[in-house]
């Protein structure tokens, strides 16, 4: 065999060669996230793992290779194949797809959370509450869908799969994961990918809505300084919440359970190792293989579809809707206070924690300068984690088998 | 209600008016739960509170009939009562500073501490002059 040949040989195995259009374009679309994350710093801890893996994926599509139909939706079963010959991050998908990873996220969450301004302020949950508008709104736009049957090629979304894209507008990554596995394991990739993906660009995408929705007045307004919260609040609140939600909605017990769980680790003040253990090195391992396997599931030529894109919009909209939602029911309970809530706040009610509760702080930083809305901001934000959670539990209710 | 959702979400396909009924129960649902849940937080803080400040009542009077048995000839500072979060006690010293604006000052270390009033101690304000 001639020099030339053997290097013919090994362009034509490259994968200059095996790749389609749609991975380059993939392959783009993820040098631009990594952008966003190096240079932009839009929540790299979230984006540059899902970036890399998305770019990983498209060079090498064979790292998600599955030969036993583990967790894929298209191709065929190799009866000779054992688990282990699926590629590397098909294996680690697992934990993903299993919802292990997501539980243990929220693990940390709950050991990175501290409840004390949403107990000194409880009104705070109604703003959770309302910040979950989108995760409705986008029920809604994807069961329209039907309408678009004069798109060549376009299924419209059943009613499964609008439960699950409807989650991304709960602004929280795990349980949109959580939920879409268990209700449309199909479209986790492009779910997935559209919730860390917003959950990072939060940003850009909430201060027009803020400002569209409040006076220059609303956005001054300065809050009265929480009150502090004792220790015994903080220990009950976790063991009350995991008590009173599970037992009205029973299929919220892995995400909220968990959630608690860390919080207790961290308030209880008797597991300071677990609750280190859960904020830092956990945390970071399971962001680290969750990140790069959800980034991973878009690969070029089962993403680029038309679903992809009407979830990309659909999350999108879901959003700007729970922003909204937050935003507006703030103004409400400004109006029944007097004045005393900032508007700016409501918008944290959308579960992004920390990054929603910094937008309304640097929000409300940017009109008044002696303004400091982030701990206001904080009691909304956890609380939204709790509403998304219970929103999760009542679409799995009802569409769950 | 939820029996019809549950009717509902078996078929593949719903309308349009049933995912709507279906959106607004979920949102009446997620309101009433964390209304719920306010309503719970507010009144066990308000018993804890009760709890707590009867036992540092409890524990303050015995430290003070500890301390009068203890006591000789010394004077001792008055015991009182816990001062609110929003007010401040002690001496202070305004040098060039008047009252108001001692007061913003005192307000915005709070803020920005997260520690109240109550707990800060401040000694003097002292405006410094621009001497460029």
């Amino acid at each position: 065999m001639s020099v030339v040949n053997a290097l013919v040989e090994i362009f034509q195995k490259s994968g200059f060669m095996s790749l389609s259009w749609q991975n380059w374009v993939m392959i783009l679309v993820s040098f631009g996230l990594l952008y966003l994350a190096i240079v932009k710093k839009f929540e790299p801890l979230l984006l540059l793992p899902i970036a890399f893996g998305m770019l990983l994926v498209n060079i090498y599509p064979d790292i998600m290779a599955d030969p036993l139909m583990m967790s894929s939706y298209e191709g065929t079963v190799d009866p000779n194949a054992h688990w282990y010959d699926a590629g590397v991050l098909r294996l680690i998908y697992a934990g993903v797809k299993s919802s292990i990873f997501p539980c243990l996220i929220f693990l940390a969450v709950g050991a990175m959370t501290d409840f004390g301004p949403l107990l000194a302020n409880p009104v705070s949950l109604l703003l959770g509450a309302a910040a979950q508008l989108g995760i409705y709104v986008a029920f809604l736009i994807a069961i329209a869908t039907k309408f678009l049957t004069f798109i060549p090629n376009f299924e419209p979304f059943d009613a499964l799969e609008a439960a699950a894209i409807a989650i991304i507008g709960g602004a929280d990554g795990p349980t949109a994961i959580w939920l879409t596995s268990k209700l449309a394991p199909q479209l986790l990739g492009p779910i997935a990918v559209a919730a860390y993906s917003y959950m990072a660009l939060i940003p850009l995408i909430q201060p027009p809505i803020m400002k569209l929705l409040t006076t220059k007045k609303e956005r001054e307004i300065k809050m009265d300084q929480l009150r502090t919260v004792s220790k015994a609040e903080k220990i009950i609140f976790p063991i009350v919440v995991t008590v009173l939600c599970v037992l009205i909605l029973p299929s919220v017990a892995p995400l909220l359970g968990m959630l608690m769980l860390g919080n207790l680790f961290r308030e209880s003040g008797v597991t300071d190792r677990l609750s280190d253990t859960a904020q830092n090195a956990l945390c970071n391992i399971v962001t680290i293989l969750l990140g790069v396997t959800v980034g991973a599931t878009a690969e070029g030529k089962t993403f680029l579809d038309f679903k992809t894109i009407a979830i990309i919009i659909i999350g999108l909209l879901a959003f700007a809707f729970s922003t909204a939602g937050g935003v507006l029911f703030a103004k409400l309970l400004n109006v029944i206070t007097k004045g005393k809530i900032n508007p700016l706040i409501g918008s944290a009610g959308v579960s992004a924690v920390p990054m929603a509760a910094r937008v309304s702080q640097v929000e409300g930083r940017k009109y008044n300068p002696s303004n400091f809305l982030l701990m206001h901001a904080m009691g909304p934000n956890v609380a939204g984690v709790i509403g998304s959670a219970v929103a999760a539990g009542f679409l799995l209710m009802t569409f769950g088998n | 209600m939820l029996n019809t959702l549950l009717t509902l979400a078996e078929r593949k396909y719903i309308s349009f008016g049933e995912a709507l009924n279906i959106s607004i129960t979920g949102i009446v649902v997620v309101m009433l739960v964390l209304a719920f849940l306010a309503v719970l937080v507010l009144l066990l803080s308000k018993s804890i509170r009760a709890v707590e400040g009867a036992a540092k009542k409890k524990s303050s009077a015995k430290a003070v009939s500890a301390n009068a048995e203890e006591k000789t000839s010394a004077p001792s500072k008055p015991a009182g009562t816990a001062l609110p979060e929003s007010a401040s006690a002690g001496d202070l010293n305004l040098y060039n500073v008047d009252e108001k604006t001692a007061a913003v000052i005192m307000a915005i270390v709070s803020n920005e501490s997260g520690i109240p009033l109550n707990r800060l101690l401040f000694k003097s304000i002292k405006a410094i002059e621009n001497k460029g």
